[in-house]
């Protein structure tokens, strides 16, 4: 190929990669401006600016139909859309809230902001990524930033030891994972996602297939928090700064999602890793919920429920259906908006009752009667997490649960039902002790401080958002439900043709 | 040799992991580092050895003489050796950062707190209620 | 109907709003609505009663089959009357009640959330819009019965019954998603007619087993009947309403929606009969125990519950038609006396029977209603009550073999539920003067009005049954049967058998309330209350705490926070995982050999592995980097041989620069005291081992497969014409995969950015010593030199 006609397939993609180009485009004017005009408060509306030209970018290529750009490295169209939308808002959503966050933190450095554009362009590359190689880049890209995001701010050992832990454990996951790519690529003699099924047939080396995709799987689970890779998730989630949290929590679960849906739906069509993947949504969902249960301290009980949902998502994977890999996105998506919030509201809160990550949920008893619009949108993100109507978080259950009981996996469905009527025992807490309980009632609300930071309007706002769209999202799930599902039958007819 | 030296990265990778799970952090280092040159090891044992002679071009020939080594994996682990190093770096710095909190380098006061707090059925805010 | 549905919704949202302007009337003003839609419901009365049922039909999520869809069959349709229809007195009668309370409007607002979701729940036609309704019911349950939340008894009454009903809704859930399963629909309407289908199929006890728990919970039959007497812990507008009238009934009115799809087999008619039979007659007696009004209401409640399950248990058209008339019946009285009950408690500031007395004078018409209600749950006549008592005798005896059982329990049950009627009706009003903390007045209109006109009912459908037994009563027992029936109610059949077993209830019944104030403390109540009342209830407390526990201990088990034995974990798993599939396999072989070994390539690898072991043996952290460095080295050489010099130069560069950094860091840290088990150094060295071993054995298996140097070849070919360079590695690098070397600069600029971060933050602590912030510095320039 020639040079000039390299350069213009890659002018001729961008459309295919705007989101990605632009946002690490103006990652790096982060940085640059940020090297001259050190903290600039000017720095995260940049990003959060690109962020929502993104986003709208998207929106216009929803429709779109699938195919790929880079040469192959990275899907486009209507699924790389949807799944950037997620990765996108959330990172919206997190610049929004961390300005305020972090300047009471006084750890407002701009390149806060850049690490997080550098991830979602990361996450972007991940969540669409066609070949083998795209997927490592992306993944690698994605964690390093989160590593250092972990260890960013606070001066207590908890932060930087759950640094510590989140980069060592995650450098063996990528060794795994690298070490399956190269196992893979022995096997099938391709890294393009949808050309290795016709390239194991070819060669024949199962066994080699098949230890790859075991050591790709481990990578997956490690980035998706799935017993028993989950362990440094409470650590990490507890020590990160909580807004930063609940973008580690949403979108990098996302993008590693949507690039296992991809992997297995265009590049393991055989049925042989349902059955493995049904055994660790169980343990997940267990242990996860287990766990959960007893967690004084609200970051680590939502890193533990955290676990439990990336049960619930692995269950609709299990199905191994258009339907059922619809449900995932979908449930990806409301577990977004619920979680963001949810963090949002915890961050807000932490200069309430105990302070800091040694914030334990008695010490907010009756925080809801003093901050009833924090109080009510956590009710909203408790309830929708639990996967109680009206909310969201019902209609995305339903839609990984119903896809698994159609393909044949009741036990496994009873098993995921049992498990979120556990945890409602713990989300509900949370309302409970925010508005049922006051702060008489408990010793430690009682010695905890009321040191109140009086939030901005403006990250009010964007909770109260938050816990808005899961009401809408609820109302118009079929029409979601139905556009995500028409994007797998799509490519599924697209695959079937010669 | 080719089988020798998958044994040789076997054990060292036998040896680095081993390392991992020591108490002291430096050892911990140590290992990741041992791990770095065990992974290489292996990927250059896989793209199957040549002696003596490396993948490059003569002057005045467009293409290498046969035999000559596999330049592919040699390229791989080139990358391999240099993000190792910075990840080495990176984890060096944050084993130091660790030290200057902790003022230890001991891998067990790695233990964020999980709750040690006994359950008691009298007071309701330890019982765990709705 | 979807807005009859939704409009209480949005009531229930704007609520708190009206009452702020509203103030002291909003009863009146908010009970419109309620009012309203059961004015549309009774004008149904004619069309289904004629036989036809409405289905109405919203899409909703197409591809799942969720839609939004009713029926409004004589069973909905008498259900729905009683939930807006009493609905509206309650609404009305909290205006009164809960006037002057600081959360006035948020109680109106739970109170109508409560409304709709039962109002949805009976009209719901969908399982999925049934299910959301009946948890909405729960949770609006203990919203309102948490509402006094400052006492904590309130709360565990709430939580009580959440977890219960909510927990028994879960497993409804799971019972009818097989049951949709085996019917292949998602509606009620459809699944009615495949009654024999679902009987046959062999999940029919799992749906069976999982729908009663579902139906148990929520209508607190033995052993969940404990969490609706502490549910008296709400409101009493709200005992009224949900836990008498309304939301209790629920599963009943699930067993009865399911009882042509399920019923009719031996293990409905056991399981049912005798559930129900056994909670009845405990709890009627159980009644007898308390003298707080609303526990003895509490405990006829529950015994009601218990009779309806067991009717619908026995199913034949006589038992489903006792069925339908008791649950009118029991709603008009038990609506009345909860009222009057907190009407009493509102002036007097007590509802206990042995400290009330003589209201008579004072709260004439709070007594007229009352009485006429006890009454009427005693199954006197002429009123509506002693009717009900009347059919459900008929059931008893004509319902075969098991029927004796049916007629001795019914008759056991009602003579204490007459007892407990006369307590609750006659004591407060009649006597002595009892000892009241303020002077007892006659409550405001809205609070006598509602009791007074349930009451009024009761006489009235027992005087003239045909109000409503041609109607709606035959519509609902019509759609329980699946097939029209007829009957006509009245009060008087001559001398018969059900008339005898009313006699012989009316004796036991004076009997034991001419007693009462003996039996009510006696051991043999005390006995049985701390068996079955108190036990099951701290069996409940018992089982969450033990559930917590659990979680705390396997948290300490598998999450102990410490990083190595995380690794250790996720080792183990890559162990076990990895090893067993390899296990499995049976075709791996030794490798051919093209090269043979030469002395000093074996003598370099002795080396490595030596190096290595001293690294992990030594404690002497000098001694580590030495042979460090001397293994690195030695694989820098073995690059050499086997003709990769750009490698080997690379591997010395960084070897030396990473010895370089560990001995300046070395410098400036302490070694660590403590030493770790032999146990767990042995532990830890069998799973690095395997890991080794299984990383070895995937080698060979490579190397035993022909190597395809297609790639290699392709761009060696290329490298000197398409991009004029001599060295393949390099042209690779710069050239072809130019695009993964940028990414992989992008990975350590990454590196360095957070190295910088870190740093930064550092220069900040002002303990740092100064020193040690520059030589990492420097590390940071070298990361980027490299790149």
């Amino acid at each position: 190929m020639d040079l000039s006609e390299a350069y213009l397939t890659l002018w001729s993609d961008l459309d295919g990669v705007f989101s990605m180009a632009l946002v690490s485009l103006v990652g790096l004017i982060v940085v640059v401006v940020d090297a001259f005009r050190n903290d600039h408060p000017s720095l995260p509306w940049m990003g959060a600016a690109a962020l929502l030209a993104s986003i709208g970018w998207e929106l216009s290529v929803l429709g779109d139909a699938p195919g790929t750009a880079l040469f192959g490295a990275v899907r486009t169209g209507g699924f790389a859309a949807f799944v950037n939308l997620i990765i996108l808002v959330s990172g919206l959503l997190t610049i929004v809230l961390s300005v305020p966050y972090l300047d009471q933190l006084k750890r407002a450095y701009g390149e806060v902001y850049a690490l997080i554009l550098f991830a979602t362009a990361g996450m972007i590359m991940l969540g669409t990524a066609n070949t083998l190689i795209s997927v490592f880049v992306g993944l690698e890209t994605m964690s390093i930033c989160l590593y250092i995001m972990t260890g960013l701010v606070r001066e207590d050992e908890g932060s930087i030891e759950s640094a510590l832990k989140y980069f060592l454990l995650g450098a063996f996951s990528t060794g795994f994972f690298l070490y399956g790519i190269a196992l893979l690529y022995g096997a099938t003699g391709t890294m393009v996602l949808p050309e290795m099924a016709a390239g194991l047939e070819a060669s024949g080396s199962t066994l080699l297939f098949w230890g790859g995709v075991a050591l790709l799987l481990i990578g997956f689970m490690f980035k998706v928090s799935a017993v028993p890779f989950h362990m440094w998730t409470p650590d990490v989630y507890q020590g990160a700064p909580t807004t930063l949290t609940g973008y580690m929590s949403t979108a990098s679960k996302a993008s590693a999602f949507a690039s296992l849906i991809l992997v297995l739906f265009y590049a393991l069509p055989t049925e042989r890793w349902s059955l493995v993947l049904a055994f660790i949504a169980v343990v997940t969902m267990v242990l996860g919920n287990v766990l959960a249960l007893s967690q004084p301290n609200v970051k680590r009980m939502l890193a533990y429920s955290s676990v439990a949902h990336a049960g619930y998502v692995l269950v609709g994977l299990t199905a191994a259906s258009p339907a059922g890999y619809a449900g995932a996105l979908y449930y990806l998506l409301v577990y977004a908006v619920m979680n963001i919030g949810a963090f949002g509201v915890m961050a807000f809160l932490e200069w309430d009752g105990k302070e800091g990550r040694e914030q334990t949920l008695d010490s907010l008893a009756g925080i809801g009667f003093r901050r009833p619009a924090l109080g009510a949108s956590m009710g909203f993100f408790m309830f929708s997490l639990t996967g109680l109507p009206p909310l969201a978080g019902f209609t995305g259950k339903w839609f990984v649960f119903a896809p698994a009981v159609n393909a044949g996996l009741t036990w496994l469905v009873f098993i995921a039902v049992l498990m979120s009527a556990v945890s409602a025992y713990y989300y509900l807490r949370v309302v409970y002790v925010f508005w049922m309980l006051s702060p008489e009632d408990v010793p430690e609300a009682a010695e905890a401080q009321n040191a109140a930071f009086p939030v901005p309007a403006s990250s009010i706002a964007v909770i109260v958002a938050c816990a808005v769209t899961l009401l809408v999202l609820f109302v118009l799930s079929g029409n979601v439900m139905g556009f995500a599902e028409g994007l797998f039958e799509e490519a599924a007819s697209m695959a079937s043709m010669p | 040799m080719e089988a020798l030296l998958a044994i040789v990265s076997g054990i060292l990778f036998a040896c680095s992991f081993y390392l991992m799970m020591r108490r002291n952090l430096l050892r911990f280092v140590i290992g990741l580092i041992i791990l770095g040159n065990a992974a290489n090891l292996l990927i250059f044992t896989m793209g199957r050895l040549t002696r003596d002679h490396p993948p490059v071009i003569p002057y005045g020939a467009e293409l290498p003489i046969e035999p000559y080594a596999n330049p592919l994996p040699q390229a791989l682990i080139l990358t391999a050796i240099v993000i190792s190093f910075g990840l080495l770096v990176f984890a060096l710095v944050l084993v130091f950062r660790n030290y200057l909190t902790t003022n230890t380098l001991d891998a067990d006061t790695l233990d964020a707190a999980e709750p040690d707090e006994p359950l008691d059925v009298h007071t309701e805010t330890r019982r765990l209620p709705a | 109907m979807l807005w009859a549905v939704l409009s209480i919704f949005v009531l229930a949202a704007v609520a708190p709003f009206i009452a702020r302007v509203t103030k002291q009337a909003t009863g009146w003003v908010l009970g419109l609505l309620p009012l309203a839609v059961f004015a549309y419901f009774a004008q149904q009365i004619g069309p289904v009663a004629d036989g036809t049922p409405i289905r109405q039909v919203h899409a909703w999520v197409p591809s799942l089959d969720l839609t939004l869809s009713f029926y409004l069959d004589g069973l909905s349709l008498l259900f729905a009357l009683l939930v807006t229809g009493i609905g509206t007195l309650i609404v009305v009668y909290a205006g009164g009640y809960m006037h002057g309370h600081d959360q006035y409007g948020r109680f109106f607002s739970q109170l109508l959330l409560f409304m709709g979701a039962m109002l949805g729940l009976v009209v719901a036609d969908n399982i999925i819009a049934f299910f959301i309704f009946f948890e909405l019911t729960s949770f609006a349950s203990y919203l309102l019965i948490g509402f006094y939340h400052t006492d904590e008894d309130n709360r565990q009454a709430a939580r009580k019954a959440l977890v219960v009903t909510g927990g028994g809704g879960l497993a409804l859930l799971a019972g009818l998603l097989l049951l949709q399963q085996v019917t292949g629909t998602m509606e009620f309407s459809e699944m009615l007619a495949l009654g024999d289908t679902v009987r046959a199929h062999p999940y029919y006890t799992g749906i069976f087993v999982l729908v009663i728990l579902g139906a148990f919970t929520k209508s607190a039959q033995f052993p969940f009947h404990f969490w609706l007497p502490a549910a008296m812990a709400g409101p009493t507008p709200v005992s009224a309403y949900l836990h008498s009238a309304t939301m209790v009934k629920a599963g009943v009115f699930l067993l009865a929606r399911l009882s042509p799809v399920l019923g009719g087999t031996d293990l409905w008619l056991y399981t049912l009969v005798s559930f129900g039979a056994f909670t009845m007659v405990l709890s009627a007696w159980l009644g007898l125990r308390y003298t707080d009004l609303k526990q003895i209401l509490a405990y006829t409640t529950v015994m009601v519950l218990g009779l309806l399950t067991m009717l619908l248990g026995v199913g034949t058209s006589a038992a489903v038609k006792a069925a339908m008339v008791f649950i009118l019946v029991h709603a008009l009285y038990k609506g009345a006396l909860f009222m009057m009950a907190g009407s009493v408690d509102h002036e007097t500031g007590t509802r206990d029977v042995l400290e009330l007395g003589g209201l008579r004078s004072e709260m004439p018409y709070t007594m007229a209603g009352g009485l006429l209600a006890a009454l009427s749950m005693a199954g006197l006549p002429p009123l509506f009550g002693f009717i009900g008592k009347e059919v459900t005798y008929e059931a008893a005896l004509g319902a075969g073999p098991i029927g004796i059982v049916v007629l001795v329990a019914s008759v056991l049950a009602n003579a204490a539920l007459l007892a407990g009627a006369l307590v609750v009706g006659i004591k407060p009003f009649f006597g002595g003067e009892g000892s009241f903390t303020r002077h007892p007045h006659e409550a405001p209109v809205s609070m006598w009005l509602g009791p007074g006109i349930l009451a009024t009912l009761g006489l009235a459908f027992g005087l003239v049954p045909s109000l409503v037994d041609q109607t709606i009563l035959q519509a609902a027992t019509g759609a329980v049967l699946q097939s029209p029936y007829e009957f006509y109610l009245a009060l008087w059949h001559g001398i018969n058998a059900p008339l005898i077993a009313s006699l012989v209830t009316f004796a036991i019944g004076f009997a034991l309330y001419v007693q009462w104030a003996r039996v009510q403390p006696s051991g043999f109540m005390q006995a049985l209350d701390g068996f079955f009342g108190r036990r099951p209830a701290a069996a409940f407390e018992r089982g969450l705490f033990e559930m917590a526990r659990l979680s705390q201990w396997t948290t300490r088990r598998v999450q102990d926070g410490t990083f190595r034995h995380y690794l250790l974990t996720v080792l183990s798993t890559f162990v076990v995982l990895v090893g067993s599939s390899l296990l499995l396999q049976t075709n791996i072989q030794w490798p051919t050999e093209v090269l043979g070994v030469r002395y000093y390539e074996a003598a370099l690898a002795g080396i490595i592995v030596l190096a290595a072991l001293v690294a992990v043996r030594t404690h002497e952290r000098f001694i580590a980097i030495l042979a460090l460095s001397i293994g690195g080295y030695a694989i820098a050489l073995l690059y050499l041989l086997f003709g990769a010099p750009d490698l080997a130069m690379t591997q010395f560069t960084i070897e030396t620069l990473s010895i370089i950094i560990l001995v300046i860091v070395l410098l400036n840290l302490p070694g660590i005291s403590g030493q770790v088990s032999l146990a767990s150094r042995v532990r830890d060295a069998v799973v690095a081992t395997g890991v080794g071993a299984i990383i070895t054995t995937i080698a060979l298996t490579v190397l035993s497969t022909p190597l395809d140097r297609y790639v290699s070849d392709y761009l060696a070919s290329r490298s000197y014409t398409e991009a004029r360079g001599h060295n393949i590695v390099n042209v690779i690098l710069v050239d072809f995969r130019a695009l993964d070397t940028m990414g992989e600069i992008g990975v350590l600029a990454m590196a360095a950015l957070g190295v910088y971060v870190l740093m930064r933050m550092m220069r900040q602590n002002r303990d740092t010593p100064e020193a040690s912030i520059e030589s990492d510095d420097k590390v940071l320039t070298e990361a980027e030199e490299t790149a």
